[in-house]
């Protein structure tokens, strides 16, 4: 993932491998880690000719912040998803809550 | 029959608001939060079931002096294809009232559910891609961010994860008081304790006790989390965290978290005094009987 990230361009699994830097890795074992992160719509593949190209949906920077919206939603309902040291807000309170989180 | 069939709705009415409103404003809940949790349990499971019950009773009243042996004549009859005539429109009415409720809570139980499940899989798998393990605590993770915010991710695959805000604001004391908050909600599954009181919530979102007990009910499982994690680190710890992250959290504008907050911090420093051993022992009968009373009524014979 964090080479998907580093790159500018979508990358095929070999450019994907070569950034690894690591000899060890097979081919398939880089192709079924791309396939996984494709079904958890992490990357998205694009094909080119007989290459397939893939690339991040989105920056590290995005998903870290899904996952704090995630966190800090305060409906109460969240409680089930997940569990806060702060616990929740109520519903009527949210919005103000949400245009605090910009 | 028709007699049964009226106390078992005015006892449904009387659990869904009066009695969820006076539970949810009663001071003795932190004085014994597992009661507490345990009463609202019994009130949920109670409340469905009286609701249900009366319309399924007032259906087969003329058809028998107990519910029991009335349900399995419908029944017989339903199958074989014909309605017995003692039946009239009111009786068929409520049955199907009563099934379109039972359906509803049913069909909102089990999306609230697979929705739940959907969310948690996704944050799970961003989390395991993008946090780092903390290596100070095994198993938890931290995601580099700078807003304070720690929470569990519950589930059969569970995850603990603080951001690098809270890192930078506690000490790692402090820290390890958080985790053990969080460690306690997952052990004790409060996802699943909190999980009906959501589906009625989403039911019957406009009957105000029901939003009162999932509030309530919120509240709990926080005392009753930071009971444990003060039985296990050093309260005054518990309390620095709370203060350290609640102070810099983006919701500390909003009045009624800082007065929620105020209100933990006070319960962790100065702890009330637990409810006295026979008292406790009642609410937990007061428990049993409210889900043993309508049981009762709708499977013994009458």
């Amino acid at each position: 993932m964090d080479v998907l990230w580093a790159a500018s361009t979508p990358l095929t699994a070999r450019e994907v491998q070569d950034g690894l830097g690591s000899r060890e890795l097979a081919t398939t074992t880089v192709l079924t880690v791309l396939g996984r992160l494709e079904r958890k719509a992490l990357v998205t593949r694009t094909r080119d000719g007989r290459a397939h190209h893939y690339r991040p949906v989105a920056s590290r920077e995005d998903h870290v912040a899904e996952l704090m919206r995630d966190a800090l939603d305060g409906a109460p309902d969240r409680g089930a998803v997940l569990a806060r040291f702060l616990g929740s807000i109520p519903p009527d309170e949210r919005a103000a809550l949400r245009d605090l989180l910009g | 029959m028709e007699l049964t069939a009226l106390a078992l709705l005015v006892l449904g009415v009387v659990l869904a608001e009066p009695a969820s409103r006076a539970l949810a404003t009663a001071r003795w809940p932190a004085r014994d939060p597992v009661g507490a949790l345990l009463v609202w349990q019994a009130i949920g499971l109670a409340g469905g079931l009286s609701l249900l019950g009366a319309g399924l009773v007032y259906a087969v009243a003329p058809l028998g002096d107990s519910p029991a042996p009335a349900f399995a004549t419908l029944a017989d009859a339903v199958v074989a294809g014909r309605l017995p005539p003692e039946v009239r429109t009111a009786h068929v009415l409520a049955l199907v009232a009563t099934v379109l409720l039972g359906m509803r809570l049913f069909v909102v139980l089990a999306s609230v559910t697979i929705r739940t499940l959907k969310a948690r899989r996704r944050h799970r798998d961003l989390l395991d891609v993008l946090a780092t393990p903390w290596p100070d605590a095994p198993g938890t993770r931290v995601l580099d961010h700078p807003l304070p915010v720690a929470y569990c991710l519950p589930g059969r695959s569970s995850r603990l994860v603080v951001s690098a805000g809270v890192l930078e604001v506690l000490e790692p004391d402090e820290v390890r008081a958080v985790l053990a908050h969080e460690q306690a909600h997952l052990r004790e599954r409060h996802d699943l304790v909190v999980l009906p009181f959501v589906a009625w919530g989403a039911t019957a979102p406009f009957v105000r006790g029901m939003v009162c007990a999932q509030l309530a009910v919120a509240a709990l499982i926080e005392m009753r989390a930071d009971d444990v994690a003060a039985a296990r680190a050093e309260p005054h710890e518990l309390v620095g965290a709370l203060r350290a992250v609640g102070g810099s959290a983006p919701a500390a504008a909003l009045s009624s978290f800082t007065t929620a907050l105020h209100a933990r911090i006070g319960r962790i420093s100065a702890p009330p005094e637990p409810l006295a051993a026979p008292l406790r022992l009642l609410v937990r009968a007061v428990a049993v009987a409210l889900v043993a009373v309508p049981t009762a009524v709708l499977l013994l014979p009458g």
